[in-house]
C-alpha cells in the first residue's frame, strides 16, 4: 500500500502512467489530526485562512477533474471516413480519378465510366462513414460522465466562518462539513462524524454504506474509516474534516486520469477486415500485374495498359462490402440492445464472441445465476438437500431440532422476500428480491418448513446488522416466538470460518455441546468437502441473549454495538451451488475477491479448471512433497493470490499467463485486473472484462471489450467500458458471446456471398482486354450488383441463424480463425464465381448470338465494334450494324449478364446461408433472406424493363428466355455446393474440409 | 530485430525447408489443390461448351433469330475517312483528294460491269426478286442481281477518273446497310435518298444529281437473303454529286431514305436511315 508516496505527479507519459497504476499514496490517514493540521497550515476550529485557500488554489489549481481529452466531433467524424474498410474504398476511388485523368489528357472523348466509378466509390464510402458515425454517435450520447461526478457546492469554514462555496474552489487544508445527501467535494480526512455514513459504491462497488469516524481504521486508505472519499455519497449523518487532496489528485482522479490516458488496441473485428483487406489487395494487384504484362504482351500501349491495370484493381473492390458489413454490425447491435446490452462501438458486436478470455469477479458471469442448497451440514453429519417441490426426495429427519434451528436461523437472518403476487407458482419459480444466496436460502427453507413470511411474523425482528465485506456476517436480533420469554434470539450467517470463531458451543443432536477439537475439525472437514464440491458454504448460528442483561426493549445499536456478538452457538452450514454455464469460453481466467480456496473450487464447478488438472499445491499434497519442490510445469492449473500477484515482475506474469491453461486469481484488488488484463494482452488474447466500480474502468477501457454494469455501474465504469448491461443481468453477457459469434460466422458467409459476384465482374473485362470481344459487363451494372441487387441478400445472412450449437464452440484462434481465409477466397472466387461466371457470359454469348454475332465473329471484333465511326459492321449472317445498333445489343448483353448475375446469385445465397450443414437441414426460415430473393428479382426486372433505364442506365428489356440462361448454372452451383458439404460432413477433417471449410 | 523476424518469415513463407513447403504447402498439398481445380475447370469447360453447343443448335443457319434492333437499317457513306464523318479537301492540292478518289476506286472494283456479269444475274427491275424456300427444301444457293458500276454513271468513275473532287464536284457515295429479309417498300415504290443541307447551310449546297436517277434503291435488290445463302450479293448504291456547292465553307448534309415500310430510325442513332457528313471543298479561286 502506497509504495509510490510522492504526492506529486511526475511529468512524462509512460512514467506518469506506471505510477498511476500503483495503489494510492494517501498517508494522511495515518496521521493523526494535528499533524495533517500542520501539513496543511490549516486549524482545526478556524479553517484555513482566506489568503492561504487563494494561495493554495493558485498552487494546486481548481478542485475539478481534467475532463478526459475528448475527440472532436470531426475526428470522429474522420475516423469513420477513412478507418478500415474505407481505406479500401478511397484507394478505389483515387485510381478511378486517376484513370479519368489519365484519359482525358490522352483521348478526345474520355469514356465516362472511370469517373463515375470514382464518384460512386466517394459516395458510398461517405454515405456508409456518415451511417455509422450517427449509429455510434446515438450509443455513445447516452452516458455523459465526469463532469457530473463533481459537486457543485461546498460547505468551507474559512477564518472560522461557514461559508458555501463553489465545489471547484475547494483546496487542500480547507475545514469542509458535509451532511446526508451530499456529495463529498474532495478528498478529506474525518476530523469529526455523527453517524457519518458514505456510499462508496462508485468507488469500489460495495454497495452498503460505510460508516466514517475520525479513528484510523486500517493501513489501506480505501479501507480506512477515517478518509472519505471525492464524489462519494454521504448517506447519512454529518462530518467534518480536512481536504487532503483535490481535482486529479484525489483517488477518483487518479483513476479518471489513469482511465482516460490507456491507450485501447484495435479491435479483433478491425484486424480481421484488416487482414481480410491484404487478401483483397493482393489479389487485385496479382491480377491487375498479371493482365498488365499480357496487355503489353498483346501490343497495347503502356496508357492503355495501365488504364487496364487501374481497371482490374478497382473492379476487385467490393463496393457494397463496406455496407453490408455496416448494416450487419449495427442489426446486431440493436439486437443485443433489445436484450439489454447496450454496444458503444459497433466494432465491439463481435468482440465478445471472439474473446478467449474472460476476466470476471462475478461468478454469475461463469454460472446460470440460479442459486439453490445442495447440501447442509449439521449433526455432525453431511445431507443432501431436498429440492422438489412436494418434499419427496427427504434425505433427512426433519424432526430434528439442529434442522429446526438450523431453518430458524436461515429463515430470519436473511433479507430475501418473495415478490408479491406470486403464490400461485410453485415456490421453485418465484421471483426473489434478494441477492443469489439468500433467495436460495429463502426458498429452500420455504419448501421444507412452509411461510418463512409467517415465521419472521412470529419473531419479530429488533435489530439487524446487513452483511458487508470487513465483519464477513450478518446477524439480526428477534423476539422469540414465546410470547412468555422476554429474551431475545441472535441470529447470524456469514463465512464459516468467521462464524466459527465467534461460536463456543455446538448444536448437536438439539443439545448445546462445548466446541472441542474434534467437533472443530468435523466442521473443517465437511467445510472442505463441501468447498471442495465448488459450493458456496455459509455457516449459521444463535444464542439466546440472557434476560438479565437484555431486557425486554433493550435498544440495540447496530452502530456501535452494544451486544454479544461472541460467544455464540453453531448450528451448521448451508452450501449452495450456482449452477455453471455450458457456454463458459475454455480460456477463462477468474479474477475474484474470493478466497484462494474458494475461487478453486467455483473454477472447478464451472470448468475453468478442469477435471485432472492439478495446480502446484494439488501435486505437493498427492506426492505429499513441499510446494517449492513441485515442478511449476507440471501443473496446467494455478491458483494465484492478490497479494503475490504484487510481487510479480512482467516476465513472470507472463509466465504464468503461459504456462498455464487455467488461472485463477484470488483475493485480487480491481487495480491488478489491469495488470491482469496487459499480461493477457501481451500473450495474444482477446480479453473481456467485467465491472461496476471506478476502480475498474482502467481495466475495463484496456480489455478489448469492457463490460459495464448499467444500473449498478458507475458512470465512469460506463464511460470506459464498450458494452453496458443495462439490467445488469450478467446472462445478457451470454447473449452478447452469442450474438458476437453468430455475427461473426454470419459476416463471414455475408462476405463469402458479396465476394463472389466479384469474378463474374472481373472477367468480362479481362475476356474484353484479352480476345478483344464487346465488353460483356459494364461499370453501371457491376455498381448495379455490388450497390443494389447484392445488398439485401448480403444483409440478410446476418440474420441466419446459427447452424450448430455455437456455445459448445471453443472461441475462435484469432491466429488461425479468419474472418477471410484462402479458403474463402478459393471457394468464391475459384469455383462458385468462375460457375457464375460462365453462367453470364452464356447469357451474353446467347444474346449476341441469336442477334446475328456469332461467338467466332466476336473474337477481335473489340476495335471496330467500339468504332463509332464503323457503322456497317457486318455480322455473322452478313447484315450490317450502325454502331448504335450494335451498341444496344452491348448493353442488352449487360443487362443480360446483370440479371443471370442474380440468377447465380439465387443459389449463391441459398449456399452461403450454410458453411457446413446442408440447406435441407437449416431450412429456408429466413424471412428477410426470402424477402431478399425477392427483392433483387424485382429490382433486376424493374432496371431492365422500367421505361428510360436505356436512356438513364442504358439497360435494355430483356426477351424472357434470356432470363433463363443462367438457370443450369445457378442449378449447378447448388448441386456442387451441397455435394460438398455433403463431402465435408461425411469426412471431417478431410481434404474437403481443409481446402474449403472458410 | 523485429524486422529481421518479419524477413525470416516471409522467406520462410516462400520456402520452408523444415517442411519442405512452398507458400506455404508441401509437394503433394500443391499438386492436389492443381489437380482438383485442373479437374474442376475442365468440367466446367466441358459444361460450357456442351450449353454452348446446345444453343447453336437452335439457330438458324441463314438468320438470326432476332431482327428487332435491326428494323432501320444503317446508312453509310463512301468515301469514308478515318475516324470521322468529314470530307474536306483542297481542289488545287491533288494530294488533299486523291485519296478519295483511291478509296472510291477500290471500294467500287467488285461493281465493274465484268464482274458482275460473271457473278450475277440479271433481274426484273421494280420488283422484289424473292427466293423463297419450298418447305424444307432449301433453295439454295440464291442467286443476286447485277448492280452495274455504270449505273452510276457521272460517278462511276469511268469517265470521270476522280469522281468530280477535282473540279469541286465531288461524288458521294451512298449505301444502305444489309439487313436479311427485309422489304424496304409496301408497294412497289422503290425507297430512295434524298440529300440537303442541314438549317443554316441550306443556301450553301447548290445542286444536287443523284445516279441513279432519283437516287432510288431498286426493289430488285430486296430482299437480301444472308452471306450463307446469297453469296455474291451485291449491294445497291446512290451516287449523289455535288455540282455547285460553296466553296471554302464546311457544308453540313444530311442524307435520309425514304421508304414507305422501314420506321424513322431513333434520334439517337444518326445512322439508321440517315446519315451525316461535312464536306468542305477548299479553294484559291
Amino acid at each position: 500500500m502506497g509504495a509510490d508516496r510522492s504526492p506529486k505527479k511526475k511529468k512524462g507519459g509512460t512514467k506518469d502512467m506506471d505510477d498511476l497504476k500503483k495503489e494510492v499514496p494517501i498517508t494522511e490517514h495515518k496521521m493523526s489530526i494535528e499533524e495533517v493540521c500542520r501539513k496543511f497550515n490549516t486549524d482545526i476550529v478556524q479553517g484555513l485562512t482566506n489568503a492561504k485557500a487563494a494561495e493554495y488554489l493558485i498552487r494546486d489549481g481548481p478542485n475539478a477533474l481534467t475532463p478526459p481529452p475528448t475527440t472532436p466531433e470531426w475526428v470522429k467524424f474522420c475516423r469513420q471516413l477513412f478507418g478500415g474498410f474505407s481505406i479500401l474504398l478511397w484507394t478505389g476511388a483515387i485510381l478511378c480519378f486517376l484513370a479519368y485523368a489519365i484519359q482525358a489528357a490522352t483521348e478526345d472523348e474520355p469514356a465516362g465510366d472511370n469517373l463515375y466509378l470514382g464518384i460512386v466509390l466517394t459516395a458510398v464510402v461517405v454515405i456508409t462513414g456518415c451511417f455509422s458515425y450517427f449509429q455510434e454517435a446515438k450509443s455513445s450520447k447516452i452516458m455523459e460522465s465526469f463532469k457530473n461526478m463533481v459537486p457543485q457546492q461546498a460547505l468551507v469554514i474559512r477564518e472560522g466562518e461557514k461559508v458555501t462555496i463553489n465545489a471547484e474552489e475547494v483546496v487542500g487544508g480547507d475545514l469542509i462539513e458535509v451532511k446526508g445527501g451530499d456529495r463529498i467535494p474532495a478528498d478529506i480526512r474525518v476530523v469529526s462524524a455523527h453517524g457519518c455514513k458514505v456510499d462508496n459504491s462508485s468507488l469500489t462497488g460495495e454497495s452498503e454504506p460505510q460508516s466514517r469516524s475520525p479513528d484510523c481504521t486500517h493501513d489501506n486508505p480505501l479501507e480506512t474509516r477515517n478518509v472519505a472519499f471525492f464524489s462519494t455519497n454521504c448517506v447519512e449523518g454529518t462530518a467534518r474534516g480536512i481536504v487532503i487532496c483535490t481535482g486529479d489528485r484525489t483517488v477518483m482522479g487518479r483513476i479518471a486520469t489513469l482511465t482516460s490516458g490507456l491507450e485501447t488496441g484495435k479491435t479483433p473485428i478491425a484486424k480481421e477486415i484488416e487482414h481480410f483487406i491484404h487478401i483483397i489487395t493482393g489479389v487485385a494487384v496479382f491480377l491487375g500485374v498479371t493482365f498488365f504484362i499480357l496487355a503489353i504482351i498483346l501490343g497495347y500501349s503502356w496508357l492503355e495498359a495501365v488504364i487496364f491495370l487501374i481497371g482490374i484493381i478497382v473492379a476487385n473492390v467490393p463496393e457494397g462490402l463496406l455496407a453490408t458489413v455496416t448494416v450487419c454490425l449495427t442489426l446486431t447491435a440493436k439486437r443485443m440492445a433489445k436484450k439489454n446490452c447496450l454496444v458503444k462501438n459497433l466494432e465491439a458486436v463481435e468482440t465478445l464472441g471472439s474473446t478467449s478470455t474472460i476476466c470476471s469477479d462475478k461468478t454469475g458471469t461463469l454460472t446460470q445465476n440460479r442459486m439453490t442448497v445442495a447440501h447442509m451440514w449439521f449433526d455432525n453429519q453431511i445431507h443432501e438437500a431436498d429440492t422438489t417441490e412436494d418434499q419427496s426426495g427427504a434425505s433427512f429427519d426433519k424432526s430434528s431440532v439442529t434442522w429446526l434451528s438450523l431453518a430458524r436461523v436461515a429463515g430470519l437472518c436473511n433479507r430475501a422476500q418473495f415478490k408479491a403476487g406470486q403464490d400461485s407458482l410453485p415456490i421453485l419459480k418465484r421471483d426473489v428480491a434478494g441477492d443469489a444466496s439468500e433467495s436460495a436460502l429463502l426458498k429452500c427453507i420455504e419448501l421444507s418448513c412452509g411461510s418463512v413470511r409467517a415465521m419472521r411474523d412470529r419473531n419479530k425482528k429488533v435489530a439487524e446488522i446487513p452483511f458487508n465485506s470487513t465483519n464477513k456476517y450478518q446477524l439480526s436480533v428477534h423476539e422469540t416466538e414465546d410470547p412468555n420469554d422476554n429474551r431475545y434470539l441472535l441470529v447470524m450467517k456469514g463465512a464459516p470460518e468467521r462464524i466459527l470463531d465467534r461460536c463456543t458451543t455446538i448444536l448437536v443432536q438439539g443439545k448445546e455441546q462445548p466446541m472441542d477439537e474434534e467437533l472443530k475439525e468435523a466442521f473443517q472437514n465437511a467445510y472442505m468437502e463441501l468447498g471442495g464440491l465448488g459450493e458456496r458454504v455459509l455457516g449459521f448460528c444463535h444464542v439466546l441473549l440472557p434476560e438479565d442483561q437484555y431486557p425486554k426493549g433493550f435498544a440495540f445499536d447496530t452502530e456501535d454495538v452494544n451486544f454479544q456478538t461472541d460467544n455464540l452457538c453453531f448450528v451448521g452450514l448451508m452450501s449452495m451451488i450456482d449452477p455453471p454455464r455450458a457456454a463458459v469460453p475454455d480460456a477463462v481466467i477468474m479474477v475474484t475477491g474470493d478466497h484462494p480456496i474458494t475461487a478453486k473450487a467455483i473454477a472447478k464447478g464451472v470448468g475453468i479448471i478442469s477435471e485432472g488438472n492439478e495446480t502446484v499445491e494439488d501435486i505437493a499434497a498427492r506426492l505429499n512433497i513441499p510446494v517449492s519442490q513441485v515442478n511449476p510445469r507440471d501443473a496446467k492449473a494455478c491458483v494465484v493470490h492478490g497479494t503475490d500477484l504484487k510481487d510479480l515482475s512482467q516476465d513472470q506474469m507472463d509466465d504464468i499467463l503461459r504456462n498455464h491453461t487455467e488461472i485463477v486469481f484470488a483475493r485480487t484488488s480491481p487495480q491488478q485486473k489491469l495488470i491482469i488484463v496487459e499480461g493477457c494482452q501481451r500473450l495474444g488474447a482477446i480479453v473481456a472484462v467485467t465491472g461496476d466500480g471506478v476502480n475498474d474502468s482502467p481495466a475495463l477501457k484496456k480489455a478489448d471489450i469492457g463490460v459495464a454494469m448499467g444500473i449498478s455501474g458507475s458512470d465512469v465504469s460506463k464511460q470506459a467500458a464498450d458494452m453496458i448491461l443495462l439490467d445488469d443481468n450478467f446472462a445478457s453477457i451470454v447473449t452478447g458471446v452469442e450474438e458476437g459469434r453468430l455475427i461473426f460466422d454470419n459476416l463471414k458467409k455475408s462476405i463469402a456471398y458479396t465476394l463472389t459476384s466479384n469474378i463474374p465482374e472481373i472477367t468480362p473485362f479481362l475476356f474484353f482486354i484479352i480476345v478483344n470481344i464487346p465488353l460483356p459487363l459494364g461499370t453501371i451494372t457491376i455498381l448495379c450488383i455490388d450497390l443494389g441487387t447484392d445488398m439485401v441478400p448480403a444483409i440478410s445472412l446476418a440474420y441466419e441463424t446459427a447452424e450448430s450449437d455455437i456455445m459448445k464452440r471453443q472461441p475462435r484462434n484469432p491466429a488461425r480463425d479468419k474472418l477471410v481465409n484462402e479458403r474463402l477466397i478459393s471457394i468464391a472466387y475459384g469455383q462458385i464465381g468462375m460457375i457464375q461466371a460462365l453462367g453470364g457470359f452464356f447469357a451474353y454469348f446467347v444474346i449476341l448470338a441469336e442477334n446475328g454475332f456469332l461467338p467466332s465473329r466476336l473474337v477481335g471484333i473489340r476495335l471496330n465494334w467500339d468504332d463509332r465511326s464503323t457503322n456497317d459492321l457486318e455480322d455473322s449472317y452478313g447484315q450490317q450494324w450502325t454502331y448504335e445498333q450494335r451498341k444496344i445489343v452491348e448493353f442488352t448483353c449487360h443487362t443480360a449478364f446483370f440479371v443471370s448475375i442474380v440468377v447465380v446469385q439465387w443459389a449463391d445465397v441459398i449456399i452461403c446461408k450454410t458453411r457446413r450443414n446442408s440447406v435441407f437441414q437449416q431450412g429456408m426460415r429466413n424471412k428477410i433472406l426470402i424477402f431478399g430473393l425477392f427483392e433483387e428479382t424485382a429490382l433486376a426486372a424493374f432496371l431492365s424493363y422500367c421505361p428510360g433505364m436505356d436512356v438513364a442506365l442504358r439497360m435494355y428489356p430483356l426477351k424472357p428466355s434470356w432470363w433463363f440462361c443462367a438457370f443450369p448454372y445457378s442449378f449447378l452451383i447448388f448441386v456442387y455446393d451441397e455435394i460438398r458439404k455433403l463431402l465435408l460432413r461425411r469426412n471431417p477433417g478431410g481434404w474437403v474440409e481443409r481446402e474449403t471449410y472458410y | 530485430m523485429a524486422k529481421d523476424g518479419e524477413k525470416s518469415g516471409w522467406k520462410e513463407y516462400i520456402w520452408n525447408p523444415r517442411t519442405r513447403e512452398f507458400l506455404g504447402r508441401t509437394a503433394s498439398s500443391w499438386g492436389l489443390i492443381l489437380l482438383f481445380y485442373l479437374v474442376f475447370y475442365i468440367f466446367l469447360a466441358g459444361l460450357f461448351t456442351l450449353t454452348m453447343y446446345v444453343m447453336l443448335q437452335t439457330l438458324d443457319d441463314h438468320k438470326p433469330t432476332w431482327q428487332d434492333r435491326l428494323s432501320t437499317p444503317g446508312m453509310v457513306i463512301r468515301p469514308k475517312t478515318d475516324e470521322t464523318y468529314e470530307i474536306v479537301y483542297n481542289v488545287e492540292n491533288t494530294e488533299s483528294w486523291d485519296m478519295y478518289a483511291q478509296a472510291l476506286d477500290k471500294f467500287l472494283a467488285p461493281y465493274n460491269n465484268s464482274v458482275q456479269a460473271e457473278k450475277n444475274n440479271e433481274c426484273v427491275p421494280d420488283q422484289y426478286f424473292l427466293q423463297e424456300d419450298s418447305g424444307d427444301v432449301k433453295n439454295n444457293p440464291k442467286r443476286s442481281c447485277q448492280f452495274n458500276r455504270t449505273i452510276l454513271d457521272l460517278c462511276s468513275g469511268i469517265n470521270d477518273r476522280y469522281y468530280g473532287y477535282q473540279d469541286g464536284k465531288p461524288c458521294i457515295i451512298i449505301k444502305l446497310n444489309r439487313v436479311i429479309g427485309m422489304l424496304p417498300s409496301k408497294d412497289g415504290q422503290a425507297p430512295f435518298v434524298t440529300c440537303g443541307a442541314k438549317k443554316e447551310d441550306s443556301d450553301k449546297i447548290g445542286e444536287l444529281l443523284y445516279f441513279p436517277p432519283n437516287g432510288t434503291f431498286n426493289l430488285m435488290y430486296y430482299p437480301y437473303y444472308g452471306k450463307k445463302a446469297q453469296v455474291n450479293y451485291s449491294q445497291p448504291l446512290v451516287a449523289v454529286k455535288f455540282l455547285n456547292i460553296t466553296a471554302n465553307q464546311d457544308v453540313n448534309i444530311e442524307c435520309r431514305i425514304n421508304a414507305n415500310n422501314i420506321p424513322i430510325g431513333s434520334d439517337r442513332d444518326k445512322f439508321s436511315g440517315r446519315v451525316s457528313f461535312k464536306l468542305r471543298i477548299n479553294t484559291i479561286n
